[in-house]
């Protein structure tokens, strides 16, 4: 629209005033000529009504001075004609009327004056608004010409007022049937409201514009025209567009993850939820989130809505008893394009996480309880040698309460003289990444020095150790009680060996004179009886010297004192000439002593086979009942001869067996028993054939007869 | 052939006894000219008597025989000396025969034993 506001102008001022002047100086002039001049009786006073008329419109209140001015002419041209104190009263009344009619003129042309000052005063503001408006004004007529057109409409559209007004405004549109449409819109609802639409500029491009418009009436109430405010929208339209693809991208992009995800509007309407939620609670979209999700009739007490439409961003847990499953959940504010807030809530099931922590945490408890109440002292040792962990038991073995000992250097538990050893050991051990193991003295609070033996072991994984220390000083008590009942045993060994020296000399000598004697005896003349008790006290005194023997041989190997002096020999000859010796106790007991032996001849000790074999054949007849049988088999294996005695006597059985073998071992040890053994004999064949690198062994039939077997090597 | 004079060195009474009458069953081969209850007594008679042959006994008070044996062989190396004990191990009669004695007789023994072995050594000696 084009500015209405009237221009004031010095010279109409001075026009309507000289008007008046003359309108005045007229009146007077007149009413004086008539008056005084031509002596009229009559005054003509009504000629005075148009300056006050003119006054009154033009001057308003002012016209009164005029109309007292004209009044005080009229009493004075009254005066003149010498007619005044005859028409005073008449005088004075017409004067009084021109005042008032002044007067009222002067407030009735004042009143519309103020009027007509208000609305030129609003049509000046709202042309203002109009021109400085920032959005665009237009009036269209219902021909849908152009009547007005302002300053930001020229802006956008690049057409100026004097180029579109009076012209149509179908030309604007990007599509012309879009003009028809808003006006029809406008006639039906007398308005239009943001109505979004694009124009096409002077340089044809096209500009989004967001569109408002009013129905225009007359008077009557008859539809004259539109008025039209419109925006360019175009950077909030592209805006648009572009939050709605980025609002494309994130549901794409929520859609796509593997945590739930869900918005809601501040008023808890689900606006959104991706696939994994929609496959978990079902599609709920424009459901309450508290009833489709928790069967509630108001939010759940838990609901942190409130506090992410101020803005905060809440991460929490929570556990879900129906579905016993625990999520984390991230809720943040999302600002939507229309300006308000939603909540996006991330879900996150962390149930396994959540159970496999709860195992990790019921493992550690676990293994802590064994740590604590393990019987042996436990503690972990970090790099720099400090103790951060520690169980009971080695609380009890230092005397120091938990709190005392972490973060002390385990090593301040070793016993100075130990120290050195110990550390340059550990040190040693721990760059190889070894597990070390030492025994020291550990110096405790109250028990004084314990001796631990300590196992020191890597923890995989991690710069730590594990120390575990076993309390050994009851059981270095006991050692260096053992030691010395060792010591005192050696001792009493060496007594015993001493004292079986000196009784074997003790015994042997007296044995000398018996025998010598028996022997000086035999050359003597006797009677045949004679003759018998001399051979009985020979033949017993031999049998007490060969026992005496055994005693003495015994015991040297007890002592580890034998040694093998190797001869080359035969061994039927060996065992010929040893059976000859025998046969005479054999016969006195009516037994048959048979011999397998083929020629070998062999390299060892041949005093010491001889015993083998003497104790072996010795014992056969010993326990062969009279009239019994006992054959002597050798064989040739090569390597090794295989020797076997086999008897008829009385067995041995499996009880006494594998004990036959062992020193001073007697079957039988009662009164009853077979005199003449002390239970050394089969030990003597063992350590020989041992000696000698071979074994010995024996099976038995009770009641039918034993078999010794023994195995040698041919040579040493 | 003149008789071997021989010097009986034992602290058991029934064997000195019996070696007399062992020894004088052979009859006009051996002369016992003397006796020693100890080492330091037989060290002494040999000086005096020298004898053509010692029997010598190995465990005694004073002197033990091995001592005795060293002593008389080292005043007179060729004394001719016969070890006449109860003590049998290998490593004592090696001790017997490293301090010179000529030869070990082991108790008990019979009157053959002993003359066999004393013909054994004289006939060594003599050859």
């Amino acid at each position: 629209m084009t500015s209405i506001r009237e221009k004031k102008s010095v010279t109409a001022v001075g026009y309507k005033f000289l008007i008046l002047l003359f309108t005045v100086l007229a009146c007077v002039i007149l009413t004086f000529y008539l008056g005084v001049i031509e002596q009229e009786t009559i005054v003509y006073t009504h000629l005075f009504y148009i300056p006050i008329l003119l006054a009154g419109v033009w001057y308003r209140k002012k016209a009164v001075y005029v109309a007292l001015f004209l009044s005080l002419f009229y009493i004075f041209v009254t005066y003149l004609q010498g007619n005044l104190p005859v028409d005073v009263k008449h005088v004075l009344e017409r004067s009084a009327i021109f005042v008032l009619v002044a007067y009222v003129i002067g407030v009735v042309s004042e009143k519309r004056a103020k009027g007509e000052e208000t609305l030129k005063e609003t049509k000046d503001y709202l042309d203002n608004i109009i021109k400085s408006s920032a959005d665009a004004i237009a009036v269209v007529d219902m021909a849908g010409i152009v009547r007005s057109w302002n300053k930001a409409a020229e802006d956008y559209m690049g057409y100026t007022a004097g180029e579109v007004l009076g012209t149509p405004n179908k030309k604007f549109f990007a599509d012309p049937e879009e003009a028809d449409r808003i006006m029809d819109i406008v006639l039906r609802d007398g308005e239009l409201k943001n109505y979004r639409t694009t124009v096409l500029n002077k340089a044809k491009k096209p500009v989004h514009i967001s569109i408002s418009a009013a129905l225009l009436k007359d008077k009557n109430g008859v539809p004259v025209g539109t008025v039209r405010v419109s925006r360019d929208v175009t950077k909030e339209v592209e805006l648009e567009e572009k939050i709605k693809e980025e609002r494309d991208n994130l549901d794409l992009i929520l859609e796509g993850m593997a945590d739930g995800v869900y918005i809601v509007s501040k008023e808890y309407t689900v606006e959104f939820m991706n696939r994994v939620l929609i496959d978990d609670f079902g599609d709920q979209v424009g459901g309450i989130c508290y009833k489709v999700f928790h069967d509630r009739e108001e939010p759940c007490p838990q609901c942190k809505n409130t506090e992410v439409m101020k803005g905060k961003t809440v991460r929490w847990e929570w556990h879900s008893r129906r579905k016993n499953r625990t999520y984390d959940l991230i809720e943040t504010p999302l600002k939507n394009i229309n300006g308000t807030i939603s909540k996006l809530t991330i879900f996150r099931d962390v149930s396994e996480r959540k159970r496999m922590e709860e195992q990790l945490k019921d493992a550690k408890e676990r293994y802590m309880v064994i740590f604590e109440h393990a019987l042996t002292a436990l503690f972990v040792i970090e790099e720099d040698g400090r103790i951060s962990l520690v169980n009971k038991e080695f609380e009890t073995l230092s005397g120091y309460s938990k709190e005392e000992i972490i973060g002390k250097k385990w090593t301040d538990f070793i016993a100075e003289e130990d120290l050195e050893r110990v550390q340059n050991y550990c040190v040693e051990r721990r760059k190889r990444g070894a597990p070390a193991c030492c025994l020291f003295k550990l110096v405790s609070r109250d028990r004084g020095i314990r001796h631990v033996n300590a196992y020191i072991e890597p923890i995989p994984g991690a710069k730590r150790c594990i120390a575990s220390l076993l309390d050994i000083t009851e059981l270095k008590k006991k050692e260096a009680e053992l030691r010395e009942t060792c010591e005192k045993l050696t001792e009493l060994d060496k007594m015993k060996m001493d004292f079986l020296n000196v009784a074997y000399h003790e015994m042997r000598s007296p044995l000398a004179p018996i025998v010598g004697y028996a022997s000086l005896l035999e050359r003597i003349e006797h009677t045949d009886r004679g003759k018998k008790y001399i051979c009985n006290i020979g033949k017993c005194a031999r049998e007490l010297e060969k026992m005496i023997n055994r005693m003495l041989e015994l015991a040297r190997i007890d002592g580890r004192k034998v040694e093998l002096t190797l001869d080359e020999f035969s061994i039927p000859e060996v065992v010929r000439d040893l059976v000859k010796s025998l046969e005479p106790e054999s016969r006195e007991r009516r037994q048959t002593i048979t011999t397998v032996i083929p020629e070998i001849e062999i390299q060892a000790d041949k005093q010491k086979v001889v015993a083998i074999f003497t104790n072996l054949i010795s014992n056969a007849i010993k326990y062969t009942p009279e009239g019994g049988r006992i054959d002597v088999t050798v064989e040739d294996s090569g390597e090794e001869i295989r020797v076997c005695v086999a008897d008829t006597g009385l067995g041995i059985s499996k009880e006494h067996l594998p004990k036959i073998f062992e020193r001073f071992y007697m079957v039988d040890t009662s009164m009853t028993r077979k005199s003449g053994s002390l239970g050394l004999g089969l030990s003597i064949v063992k350590e020989y054939v041992k000696l000698h690198g071979g074994i010995v062994w024996a099976t038995s039939d009770v009641g039918k007869g034993t078999k010794f077997f023994f195995i040698m090597p041919k040579r040493q | 052939m003149q008789k071997k004079r021989i010097l009986i060195v034992e602290d058991a009474i029934y064997m000195r006894e019996m070696l007399v009458e062992m020894l004088e069953q052979e009859g006009a081969d051996y002369e016992i000219v003397g006796f020693a209850v100890n080492g330091e007594e037989a060290v002494e008679n040999y000086k005096k008597l020298k004898p053509d042959l010692v029997t010598m006994d190995l465990v005694m008070e004073v002197m033990d025989g091995i001592q005795a044996i060293k002593e008389i062989k080292k005043y007179d190396p060729n004394a001719l000396i016969l070890v006449i004990t109860a003590l049998g191990t290998p490593d004592q009669r090696d001790a017997v025969l490293k301090a010179g004695a000529d030869g070990y007789l082991w108790k008990p023994f019979t009157v053959k034993n002993l003359s066999d072995v004393l013909e054994d050594l004289l006939r060594k000696r003599a050859e």
